[in-house]
């Protein structure tokens, strides 16, 4: 069997990606499962998807905690450690890489134990289909590809397949197939070996869980407003800046930001929480004065 | 009718966003949506309440603001079953006063009792535990944020889901071109026929109209109820910066009348002038775009657009 995590943000189409990786292999033969994990999160929170590949019937269920691939849509990801990216990782592990910095200095950047396969996929997605994060099409294809043993016909026919359920329209179709070919022919196939245990399936496996009263299960929280630890920030692919000599301090950015990331400081002039600012744009569109700009946020790092 | 408003402006204490209390009373980090309608209803909601705000969840997307281990309130968050908020609530406040009448609970640990549910839970699933606890003078708010379909489960529709709207389990097929081929629910109409003291629409976009209403019931007994209309980008397809513009076409276009009912009389806060026609709100979201495309559905556009005129004549001088 060979495992396969994919890491994105919600909203990039790593659900996606995993069913097209699915049905590729189902339609070069093999016993696919794929699926995404709902954590109940939302447009831009990290979500995970998974698939599981073997030349036998597929018994193993739920996470995969341990993946022979690991594919990572949304670099940002990494400097995330809530969202556990490389967790389960192995020196054998193949990582992808969604990015513009080469390998070896993504190698170093974020402390991985062995040379990542890099390719700016979201390139590929703004040339071809004009939205650099929509990586549905691209990371299948550079999934499909490193582990091997499935044609490029079968991923293409993998795509229409599962595109076609999405109601695009046959232009859309055609570029996406475009750029799952130029994904698949710009990453090197390893041909991974499919690992032996999976032919069996071993009681030992098994893991019996003791029974526990309910009040072990009932989650309580005792600490209050700790919910700003979690930094969403980086779902941001846009960067609101104020231009303060343009503002006049009239406070409606304040009083739009869902968030509350917006306060008027000591001199009634609004200050933002990049930590926390989500970049929904509100703000910028919202205010009278149009003194907020809008910049294209860069990678996590430069 | 415009005596009353003024009335209502006197009385009030919020004039413009700078008298809103500064004090963010939900920490940011949530995993909601970016640009989510209904969490910026409920933050501004939660600055006139403040900390001492006990809230029962319904299951929804707004289970998602307190996510263990974390939670971005000061206050207590009990979550529930979609029909269970209300039986919740109950319980909460009976706890509550029993323990300050024969316990010793200090009347300053007393807390306001809010439920927070979304549409499915409120109009549908969790309609008849409501019923019952208005009837039973139950004493709390119910904040219903509104986006009009099951929203966490992958957006299908709802009692809320207005006429001619996509969603999941109300596709536009060519049996069924409209989508939704009711009309919402009369929610309203509903909670009003129980007679409750205090009952009133909000929206995100109006928070001096909002802060001021839920000023009012703060300082009320028994049931009082919001409901709020939420964009929501994600479900109804527009880009989150436009969530505001889409709020407020939808009350300029008179589809979500701002009003209170309060003493028996129902007022209307934030009157539009002039309504815009309904195709202004609607050409916007995805979820309408079957009637635009691929050829213009004149047919059902003119029904939306009768409704709301039925609506309004009632209400005309
Ligand atoms: C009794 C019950 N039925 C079904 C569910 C599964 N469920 C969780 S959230 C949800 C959708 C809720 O819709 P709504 O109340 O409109 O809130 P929204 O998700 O739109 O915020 C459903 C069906 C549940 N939690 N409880
Ligand atoms: S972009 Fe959105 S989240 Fe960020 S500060 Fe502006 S309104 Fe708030
Ligand atoms: S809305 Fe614009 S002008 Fe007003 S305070 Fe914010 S940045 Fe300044
Ligand atoms: S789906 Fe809609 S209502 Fe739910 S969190 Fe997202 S924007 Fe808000
Ligand atoms: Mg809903």
């Amino acid at each position: 069997m060979l495992r396969i995590r994919l890491h994105g943000r919600g909203g990039q189409g790593i659900k996606t990606a995993s069913q097209i990786l699915g049905t590729a292999a189902h339609l070069a033969g093999f016993q696919a499962q794929d699926f995404p994990l709902y954590g109940a999160e939302r447009r831009g929170a990290p979500i995970t998807a998974y698939a599981r590949v073997s030349k036998n019937i597929v018994l193993e269920r739920g996470a995969i905690a341990q993946p022979d691939i690991l594919l990572i849509g949304d670099e940002t990801l990494l400097s995330d450690p809530l969202a556990s990216v490389t967790e389960g990782t192995e020196s054998s592990t193949l990582i992808f890489i969604n990015s513009r910095h080469p390998s070896p200095d993504l190698k170093k950047h974020y402390q991985l134990e062995s040379l990542p396969v890099q390719l700016d996929i979201s390139g590929l997605c703004q040339k071809y289909i004009q939205k650099p994060m929509i990586l549905s099409t691209a990371l299948a294809a550079v999934g499909v590809r490193l582990m091997g043993h499935i044609g490029l016909h079968h991923l293409l026919k993998a795509i229409r397949d599962e595109l076609g359920q999405e109601r695009l329209s046959a232009d859309q179709l055609a570029n996406n197939l475009k750029l799952a070919e130029e994904a698949f022919q710009k990453v090197p196939s390893f041909d991974l070996e499919f690992r032996k245990f999976d032919d069996g399936f071993s009681a030992s496996h098994l893991v019996v869980l003791e029974r526990r009263p309910p009040v072990d299960s009932v989650p309580v929280i005792f600490a209050t407003g700790n919910m700003a630890l979690r930094k969403t920030g980086n779902w941001r692919t846009h960067r609101p800046v104020i231009h303060y000599e343009e503002c006049n301090g009239c406070a409606i950015c304040y009083a739009r930001c869902p968030e509350g990331d917006i306060r008027m400081d000591a001199n009634e002039k609004p200050v933002i929480d990049y930590d926390h600012c989500k970049g929904c744009l509100i703000c910028a569109t919202e205010c009278p004065k149009h003194a907020i700009e809008i910049i294209r946020e860069v990678a996590s790092w430069n | 009718m415009t005596a009353s408003i003024l009335d209502s402006v006197e009385e009030s204490k919020y004039k413009k966003v700078t008298d809103l209390n500064p004090q963010e009373e939900i920490a940011p980090g949530s995993a909601l949506c970016a640009g989510c309608g209904g969490l910026e209803g409920m933050r501004l909601a939660m600055k006139v309440l403040g900390e001492d705000t006990l809230i029962c969840n319904a299951a929804g997307c707004f289970t998602l603001i307190s996510v263990y281990p974390f939670t971005p309130l000061k206050g207590s968050w009990l979550y529930t079953s979609m029909s269970g908020p209300v039986p919740a609530a109950q319980g909460a406040r009976d706890a509550l006063d029993i323990r300050m009448a024969k316990h010793g609970l200090d009347q300053k640990e007393n807390m306001q009792v809010m439920v927070v549910a979304g549409d499915g839970a409120t109009y549908d699933m969790g309609l008849s535990p409501t019923s019952a606890a208005i009837h039973r003078n139950l004493d709390f708010i119910y904040f219903c944020y509104d986006n009009e379909a099951y929203g966490n489960t992958g957006f299908q529709q709802s009692g809320s889901s207005p006429l001619g709207s996509y969603t999941m389990t109300s596709p536009s097929t060519l049996d069924h071109p409209a989508g939704s081929e009711r009309s919402k629910k009369d929610l309203f109409g509903i909670w009003m026929a129980h007679n409750p003291p205090y009952l009133a629409t909000v929206s995100p976009r109006e928070p001096i109209d909002l802060s001021n209403k839920f000023k009012k019931a703060k300082d009320m007994k028994g049931p009082r109820l919001f409901i709020c209309l939420s964009p929501c980008p994600t479900g109804w397809g527009f880009d989150p910066k436009e969530t505001h513009l889409i709020a407020k076409l939808a009350v300029d276009t008179g589809i979500f009348p701002i009003k209170e009912f309060v003493n028996g009389k129902v007022i209307h806060t934030k009157r539009p002038r002039k309504r815009l026609p309904v195709e202004k709100y609607l050409e916007r979201q995805k979820r309408f775009k079957h009637l635009f495309e691929p050829e213009r559905r004149d047919d059902i556009i003119a029904q939306i657009q009768n409704n709301v005129d039925t609506y309004w004549e009632q209400y005309d001088e």
